[in-house]
């Protein structure tokens, strides 16, 4: 593993909105083909560390580099998945439409989309098994095939790195293992992937690092080291833990 | 025939030509207007723009007015992306503020002039049987320069209004792009000031685009439909009141028999909406068994 490339270093960064600092401290490293899960109670910046990764929220110190680049300037070859949940359903896009975004980088302006582009949007959908609803409306589909059809968005813009946040909220079986399958596939042709998620044996499927977070970091390093019951009660505070064998379950977040 | 025989008239020609110009302008924007969910910004907007209509037909006649609402809209679209993005006092408090003050402004300068009602009458209702061809040079200027950088901003307004984080995320400045359609809103009230006044030309906006989005989900269908239910709103709303005029003796408003035109069209589309979704309902439920299988699985 060590050979890869880094895609991802945290070098003692803090992040910042405005003068209220959000983030502080963090390290950690990334390679090529390497899944990280962000986990941390609400309100521990999560999502806020994905969007200092997009450049979108300053670092007032340390440094962090995606795809050796300064955030800002990577954003080319990083796609981003918001939550499925957060658009609005009403909005008179369809499937592919949505899907074809991922490619607007590459279609520039003016351009009409190619029979390329077409393909790629077609093989994406395939991807996360939703090729047949292609001509669907966006918001006819259920929660997780929508959060299915922003993966597939962002497998079309073909990254180097893939930010996710929240893939996996309120998202049915069905679509939590097309998810998983498609996230699997983008690793195993190299691509980095950042994932937050409040669910722990999520990223012991997906994931082969963790970085526990709660203002500050409270651990980052392969899966198996970094979950333990210790580790997440001081990331959750005062927050219960259950333990059921070698699992553990976070009461309230 | 009834529909085609009034605009033999020079003054009705030009008054169609001004109102089917304004139809695809506006419609143009609407949609998006619609889409962003900017009905009330847009308000705002044609309020703010009536204190530089009236300053403009102060200090230079009937031929300030264009470049009066021009300047007044720019500055307040400016104001108004600048507004929108700090979200630290409430929003829709600010606007409403914003639109009162300026609407209030340009008032206190209009009840200064002789002729006070009939100047503010014509700034806010429109006198769409008086323009002029320059000023039609003027509406067809702006509808072009308008629907041409739309249709140039295409991917990246669709984006923006879809999934705003998204559109960050991408590269797009997000700032800029809400500026350049705050602006586009604007010259759709400064290019309509002559026609339907500041107060009516946010029918023009809102009901065309919310009517099309009733009747289609496709994008590529509503911005199309939007134009032509706007344009032929313009081209109906004519023809009643000439003939309410020439054959009844009745006096209607030209630009707000336009504007009610324009809302029975509205309701005509929503019962259709409605029908199509019903239809559309019936279809689901025929196709239901599949998706039920696919969730079991």
């Amino acid at each position: 593993m060590s050979e890869r490339a880094p895609t991802l270093v945290l070098d003692r960064a803090s992040v910042a909105y405005g003068d209220v600092p959000v983030l502080e401290e963090l390290d950690g490293v990334v390679h090529e083909g390497e899944a990280v899960a962000l986990i941390g109670p609400n309100g521990a910046g999560k999502s806020t560390l994905i969007k200092a990764l997009l450049g979108l929220v300053p670092v007032v110190r340390g440094r962090i580099e995606v795809l050796g680049r300064p955030p800002a300037q990577a954003r080319r070859d990083v796609a981003y998945v918001p939550q499925a949940d957060t658009l609005d359903p009403d909005f008179p896009v369809s499937v592919e439409q949505v899907v074809m975004m991922g490619r607007y980088r590459r279609i520039g302006w003016l351009r009409r989309p190619s029979a390329a582009d077409r393909a790629e949007v077609t093989e994406a959908l395939e991807r996360v098994g939703l090729a047949a609803r292609a001509r669907d409306r966006f918001g006819m589909l259920s929660g997780g095939q929508r959060q299915r059809v922003l993966l597939a968005r962002a497998i079309a813009a073909k990254p180097r790195m893939l930010l996710l946040d929240e893939p996996f909220n309120g998202v049915d079986a069905v679509s939590q293992h097309a998810l998983l399958e498609a996230i699997g596939s983008l690793k195993a042709q190299g691509a980095s992937v950042v994932v937050s998620t409040h669910d722990l044996a999520i990223a012991h499927l997906a994931c082969d690092e963790v970085c526990l977070l709660n203002r500050h970091q409270f651990g980052f390093g392969p899966t198996g080291d970094v979950l333990t019951p210790e580790r997440l009660r001081a990331t959750y505070g005062g927050h219960a833990l259950e333990l059921c064998g070698d699992r553990v379950i976070v009461t309230h977040t | 025939m009834i529909l085609f025989e009034p605009f033999h008239l020079p003054f009705m020609a030009r008054a169609l030509v001004e109102l089917v110009l304004l139809g695809v302008l506006a419609g143009t924007v609407g949609v998006l207007v619609l889409l962003r969910r900017l009905a009330f910004v847009s308000d705002t907007l044609t309020h703010t723009v009536f204190p530089g209509v009236v300053i403009g037909h102060l200090m230079a006649g009937d031929g300030g007015i264009f470049w009066g609402a021009l300047a007044a809209g720019v500055v307040t679209a400016v104001l108004l992306t600048l507004l929108t993005h700090r979200r630290r006092v409430s929003e829709d408090a600010a606007l409403a503020m914003l639109l009162t003050t300026l609407f209030a402004v340009g008032v206190v300068v209009v009840s200064r002039q002789t002729g006070f009602t009939s100047d503010l009458t014509a700034f806010l209702f429109g006198r769409v049987l008086t323009v002029t061809e320059a000023q039609l040079a003027q509406t067809a200027v702006v509808t072009v320069l308008v629907v041409a950088l739309v249709v140039a901003l295409r991917r990246p307004l669709l984006l923006r209004a879809f999934d705003p984080e998204g559109a960050r995320a991408a590269g797009v400045r997000v700032g800029l792009l809400d500026l350049v359609l705050n602006v586009a809103v604007a010259l759709v009230v400064v290019a309509a000031v002559k026609a339907v006044g500041t107060i009516l030309v946010i029918a023009l906006l809102i009901v065309p685009a919310a009517a099309a989005r009733g009747l289609s989900d496709r994008l590529a269908v509503i911005v199309p439909l939007a134009c032509l239910i706007g344009a032929g709103a313009g081209w109906l709303g004519l023809v009643v009141s000439y003939e309410a005029s020439v054959g009844y003796g009745i006096r209607l408003a030209s630009g707000a028999t336009v504007v009610l035109v324009l809302v029975a069209m509205y309701g005509l589309a929503l019962a259709a909406g409605f029908a199509r979704r019903k239809a559309g309902l019936v279809r689901a439920r025929r196709t239901a068994p599949e998706s039920a299988l696919e969730s079991a699985a």
